[in-house]
């Protein structure tokens, strides 16, 4: 108590207050205060020379991502900051910063039928083909808006949005504006406002960027357009849903300076029963790269989202040749077949059956004009069964045809490579498992075969400690070894790990992330409040 | 300078202490694609609610949900409760969410956050990311999932 004594008057008395309020809450627990939320995230590692597996060496050998976020709620009132802190950006991130600053910011406001945010927003309209602002710290992506948005429900079966805003460019801001509306018709809605069996839904979105032009050519398209349009029919067990996008013209060093306008066409199908599920996607799309700055290339600056329409990967093997969706012309889809055999005593069998196939187009205007140019393909069954209360096997089987030369660029072989796969867990008491895995990958192509084994032990509810390897035994002889471990209380968790990393998609003591490739020690500590 | 001292411990200490109910009110979607808001979905005043954040491509997320799937109707006996499913899927995965969840044959109620408006909002930074919601307040959260986590589950959801 002596500490704060000799605090001058006014700060004593406030301190004091602080402790009254405090006190006070104890006693008039149905006073609402709002919602106090807040996250720390740091990524951190620290690298040594290791010329076997081309690893990227930063010249002081240290690099942190770390990000810290409050967000706070009263009542109709919502404010946020988020500061991200390079000190400086980890190996392999799309870009090199050694900085502090706070980047995001955001005031808004929730009345009864619309609301309104201030400062920086995420937005998404669709499936996010036509328009998306979202944040992955993992891939380094945050195109975040700096400007108003504007959602607006004037009647039960219609909902309006708004935007207008810069996109965020790392640090700084695009040096072009997008602006965007959406609106949604529930006609299920029309007539009634109870919830009916069948929703019927249309949706239409118009969105541009306007980038001042300073070139020579009268005709240049300063501002690109683009008009989606989106049905959608959903009952209890069958859905179908169709979105068309079209782009206007918009040459750029990503589509050779291309002059003609970009189209997009998007179905997808499910029909779903008891224990059984089947989902189908098409896609097809041309001259489809649409960014805040022409220049812009890679993860920089997007506009809209276009995902590669495939399995997503969990583990080490099937991460190796990952499709990635073609902007400059495509067409292609995937199905997906979900279902379970309920055996005795819960012992249930879950499969999982997906194919993809995406191919070129032979005329590059035309979306239906596919070619015989394939660009990839995947097919996969996998099998988890549980064999007793602490038995669970997953078998799983993959055929992939991956076309290096157009997912990479360069000439390369095509390859053509198979994939089989176990993980097993056991879970030897209450709160002790230990979980392994083998793989094998074969092909004759690029790099030849590999294999992988993962075995983890975990003792719940804390820790978790883990060594895997993943050897290419068929042409660079390279073992990529990792040991580790994470320790986890409430929504704090701390892991440590050494090794050799590829690059690609891993998920090890529990959460799954992009690393890229490097050889050293990676901490990583994630915290997040809730009050 | 003390001012400022007074004022970190105004948001560290005492805000978290004073600080009740009203959840963000953000909206997510069912697995028909109808909007609600997540305030009005978890301020159930008599049943406990626990929120699991998962997505189809996350094998301890499957894991968990599996595990808590297969003791749901035996728990909820015991304790009352009940399990939303959030799925964080995006563009790339959502469609497949409904598909995924019947045919794996999971009982929870589902809802997609395909833009994680609600993940930001709940400040979520990995998954799996488990919260349980008494009276409107978040009153236990886990991030990661080892299993026998369920385990700590349980007990924190018989607590009063």
């Amino acid at each position: 108590m002596k500490g704060y004594l000799h605090f001058p008057l006014r700060t004593n008395f406030l301190f004091c207050l602080l402790l009254l309020l405090a006190e006070g809450h104890a006693q008039l627990p149905n006073i609402s205060r709002g919602h106090l939320s807040g996250s720390f995230e740091s990524y951190t590692q620290f690298y040594q020379p290791d010329s076997k597996i081309n690893a990227i060496l930063p010249q002081d050998r240290v690099g942190s991502n770390n990000y810290l976020k409050l967000d706070y709620n009263y009542n109709r009132i919502a404010v946020g900051i988020q500061y991200e802190s390079y000190l400086p950006t980890v190996a392999g991130f799309p870009f090199t910063l050694n900085q502090s600053k706070i980047v995001n910011r955001y005031f808004r406001y929730t009345a009864d039928k619309f609301t309104i945010q201030v400062g920086d927003f995420y937005e998404q309209f669709g499936s996010g083909l036509i328009l998306r602002s979202w944040e992955n710290r993992q891939i380094g992506i945050n195109n975040a808006l700096e400007g108003v948005k504007l959602h607006f429900n004037p009647l039960p079966y219609l909902n309006l949005k708004g935007v207008y805003g810069r996109q965020r460019k790392i640090f700084d801001y695009a040096n072009s504006v997008v602006r965007g509306l959406d609106a949604e018709i529930d006609f299920s809605k029309l007539r009634s406002n109870i919830d009916p069996k069948t929703r019927f839904t249309v949706g239409l979105s118009y969105v541009s960027r306007y980038q001042q032009y300073t070139g020579p050519d009268p005709l240049f398209p300063a501002t690109v357009s683009a008009y989606g349009s989106r049905a959608e029919i959903s009952g209890k067990s069958a859905s179908l849903s169709l979105e068309y996008v079209y782009k206007t013209k918009d040459p750029t060093p990503v589509n050779g300076q291309d002059k003609t306008s970009g189209k997009a066409l998007l179905i997808n199908a499910s029909v779903t029963g008891k224990n059984i599920g089947l989902n189908l996607s098409l896609r097809s799309l041309e001259n489809f790269d649409y960014r805040g700055e022409r220049d812009a290339i890679g993860t920089q600056l997007p506009v809209n989202f276009v995902p590669a329409l495939t399995k997503q990967h969990d583990y080490l093997t099937p991460n190796i040749y990952v499709y990635n969706a073609q902007t400059a012309g495509e067409a292609g889809g995937q199905v997906d077949l979900f279902y379970n055999i309920k055996g005795k005593r819960n012992r249930t069998s879950r499969v999982a059956i997906n194919f993809a196939q995406y191919r070129g187009l032979s005329n590059k205007n035309d979306i239906f004009s596919i070619s015989s140019n394939k660009y990839f393909s995947d097919f996969s069954i996998e099998w988890k069964k549980k064999w007793s209360k602490s038995w669970n096997t997953t078998l799983a089987y993959h055929n992939v045809y991956y076309n290096k030369s157009v997912v990479e660029g360069g000439i390369h072989d095509n390859i053509s490579a198979n994939i089989l796969l176990l993980n097993a867990l056991y879970k030897y008491a209450k709160n002790r498992s230990f979980r392994f895995e083998v793989q094998n990958l074969f092909t004759k192509q690029d790099d030849g075969n590999w294999a992988a084994a993962v075995a983890e032990f975990g003792f719940a509810p804390a820790f978790n400690i883990y060594v895997n390897d993943l050897y290419n035994y068929g042409v660079t002889n390279i073992h990529y070894t990792g040991i580790g471990g994470s320790y986890a209380k409430g929504a704090t968790r701390f892991a440590i790990g050494y090794g050799r990393q590829r690059a690609g998609l891993i998920c090890v003591g529990g959460v799954c992330r992009f690393v890229p490739a490097a050889t050293g020690i990676t901490a990583t500590l994630t915290t997040t409040f809730n009050n | 300078m003390r001012n400022l001292l007074v004022l970190g411990l105004l948001t560290f200490a005492v805000i978290p202490a004073l600080s009740q109910n009203t959840l963000p009110d953000v909206k997510i979607r069912n697995l028909d694609g109808k909007e609600v808001s997540f305030s009005s979905i978890s301020s159930a005043k008599d049943t406990a609610i626990v929120i699991s954040f998962w997505a189809t491509w996350c094998v301890p997320c499957i894991t968990e949900m599996e595990t808590l799937n297969d003791q749901y109707s035996e728990k909820q006996k015991e304790i009352p409760f009940k399990i939303l499913a959030v799925s964080i899927d995006d563009a790339r995965t959502i469609s497949k969410v409904k598909p995924f969840v019947r045919g794996r044959g999971w009982d929870f109620d589902f809802y997609t956050d395909s833009n994680h408006d609600l993940k930001r909002a709940l400040n979520i930074n990995d998954i799996p990311h488990i919260l349980i919601i008494k009276n409107g307040s978040i009153v236990y959260q886990h991030t990661g999932y080892t299993p026998g986590n369920e385990e700590e589950l349980y007990t924190k959801l018989k607590m009063k």
